[in-house]
């Protein structure tokens, strides 16, 4: 058979795929909602259910009105919608109202990434976006009303958990001392307020691990933010209180969405730098802007730090690129910079002896 | 006064030239003003009576200006009715004047008055000015009130001032929710009016070739049966 085929340029193919990847990102969330709902019953469930079929419902409604046929939305269907939707679930409380998933779904799916032109053109996090526009708009439900977890905790430490704030905000609010809870609840979220997904670490860390076993992320990344933010808080406190305050450093890690934030939503491979060498300019200045602000504005800030610095990405992007095959390197550029001036002033020179 | 040119300026006004949705000018009070209808029609008629009394002003002194010192003369007979209506309104709706703020006196500065002066009134007869005043600040009017309408039901839960529903999304009334809907509007507005500015131009092609089969996507059935009906 002699046949020639003609075809561009890549022409080894992976066989990873966007479905199979985002699938698994869903079995790594599944540990984590899994705690959640034990946690805080069948309201997380709810919560996570509403927020998911709310994505995935109006990434299909957009794609119906684009008029597309039923079919090949099927045959399309990435798993990108449901993973933000688990997302969002995740990062919301357990005792919002119905109405809270469905908005920050929709708004997720339709404005921020569907508007931008579908799986992958998004220019920020859908599901964070969600999450800070549902913060903005419903704040009063937002912030309070955090529900107790039905699991107590191992070992409170002494003074009580008032209701109606999270050890985060108890935290940032009154110092290191009066958290009231112990590192290790902290790490499984036993007797920890907070968002379904966020609480318990232990199930986070098994899905990242899962992820960088399946070599879906890479586990430098979210090592360098978790670190950098709790080195950041570090610093911040020991200048604010005249001492070494390393006391502050597992609490802050510990305490929020930060591994949620770290492990799944920073390394979202459409919002995080091409290059590594981005990246390593990236995931530290993200950890330092999450410290800052969470110290400055005495409230949960992962997410908005991550929605932050999105929207640097770009410019990362331009200014930090991979060599071009072929391109000088740097130390060769100035090299033959400095080899041009030195001909030049020899030409002058010789010029000058001329005269 | 023909009733072509009547139809042309009120539907330049109104919609072709649309201050806020076609050529995006004026988007400082937009933005601003928009968290309610109510501000949104008081802020439009404030412009649109400034606009009609500065153009027919400025269309009567056209030949008097000279060229070099136009824009000087433009921004002071603005400035005067500015402060007119100002001293009017502080007198007479003092909520309404509390409301608009700083964006009242701000009006002196509107590229909308001084972009119609400027390529308007300065250079067309009085009475087509002073119209084409009226609709284009009419048009400045439905369009900060639809805005306002919008914002206002989904951020307050009301509609000039009548609480519909307790249900708000408040992300609307913030800053961030003024530029996203003025985009969305825009967006919309836009695509409305180029469906219908194609339609308008595929009938004209076929009243031109008849007998042409027009090859473009989304063509209705009964304009194909038309031309088959013609060949």
């Amino acid at each position: 058979m002699n046949k020639v085929i003609v075809s561009d340029s890549p022409h080894i193919r992976g066989v990873r795929t966007t479905k199979g990847i985002m699938l698994d990102v869903c079995i790594a969330l599944l540990p984590a909602c899994i705690m959640g709902c034990v946690y805080f019953g069948w309201k997380a469930l709810l919560v996570l259910a509403l927020s998911c079929i709310s994505c995935v419902a109006s990434e299909m409604v957009y794609q119906l009105c684009l008029k597309k046929k039923f079919k090949t939305i099927l045959a399309e269907f990435d798993f990108t919608s449901l993973v933000t939707g688990m997302l969002l679930g995740m990062c919301l409380h357990s005792n919002v109202p119905w109405y809270v998933p469905i908005i920050a779904g929709v708004f997720a799916i339709v404005v921020v990434k569907m508007l931008f032109g579908g799986t992958g053109k998004n220019i920020v996090n859908p599901a964070i976006t969600g999450r800070v526009f549902a913060f903005i708009s419903f704040q009063a439900v937002m912030i309070s009303g955090w529900a107790m977890p039905t699991i107590k905790a191992i070992k409170p430490l002494a003074g009580n958990i008032t209701s109606g704030a999270t050890p985060l905000t108890q935290m940032l609010g009154n110092g290191v001392e009066n958290i009231g809870i112990s590192n290790l609840d902290l790490f499984l979220g036993t007797g920890v307020m907070g968002c379904i997904g966020e609480t318990c670490k232990l199930a986070l860390l098994a899905g990242g691990i899962y992820l960088v076993v399946r070599k879906v992320i890479d586990w430098k990344w979210p090592v360098i933010y978790i670190l950098t933010t709790g080195v950041m808080t570090v610093l911040i406190n020991s200048i604010a209180i005249k001492s070494f305050a390393i006391n502050t450093f597992l609490p802050s890690i510990l305490s929020g969405g930060l591994f949620l934030g770290a492990i799944f939503m920073a390394t979202d491979y459409v919002t995080s730098p091409y290059t590594n060498k981005g990246r390593y300019v990236y995931y530290p200045i993200l950890g330092v802007v999450t410290a800052l602000l969470r110290h400055f504005t005495k409230i949960e800030v992962v997410s908005f730090a991550i929605l932050l610095m999105n929207l640097f990405v770009p410019l990362i992007n331009t200014y930090i690129r991979p060599r071009i095959f072929g391109e000088p390197t740097l130390s060769e550029k100035i090299k033959a910079k400095r080899q041009a001036k030195q001909a030049a002033k020899a030409a002058k020179v010789e010029g000058g002896e001329a005269k | 006064m023909t009733g072509k040119k009547f139809k042309n300026i009120s539907m330049d006004g109104l919609f072709r030239n649309n201050p806020t949705l076609r050529l995006v000018l004026g988007t400082c009070p937009t933005l601003a003003l928009t968290t309610s209808a109510m501000n949104g029609i008081g802020m439009g008629l404030a412009v649109t009576f400034i606009l009609l009394c500065s153009n027919t002003l400025i269309s009567l002194l056209r030949k008097v200006i000279p060229n070099e010192v136009r824009i000087p003369s433009f921004v002071l007979i603005i400035a005067t009715f500015v402060t007119i209506v100002r001293m009017v309104m502080e007198k007479f709706i003092p909520d309404l004047y509390s409301a608009l703020g700083v964006y009242l006196p701000l009006i002196v500065v509107n590229c909308i008055i001084l972009g119609r002066a400027e390529s308007f009134a300065s250079k067309n007869p009085v009475l087509d000015s002073s119209l084409d005043g009226i609709f284009t600040g009419l048009g400045f009017t439905w369009a900060l009130t639809m805005i306002g309408a919008i914002r206002e039901i989904l951020g307050s839960g009301s509609i000039f001032g009548l609480e519909l529903w307790s249900f708000k999304i408040e992300f609307f009334t913030s800053a961030a929710g003024a530029f996203f809907t003025y985009g969305v509007v825009i967006a919309l507005f836009n695509g409305l009016f180029a469906s219908i500015e194609n339609r308008k131009r595929r009938k004209e092609f076929k009243l031109l070739y008849p007998s042409y089969e027009v090859d473009l996507p989304n063509k209705d059935k009964s304009e194909n049966k038309i031309a088959k009906e013609a060949k």
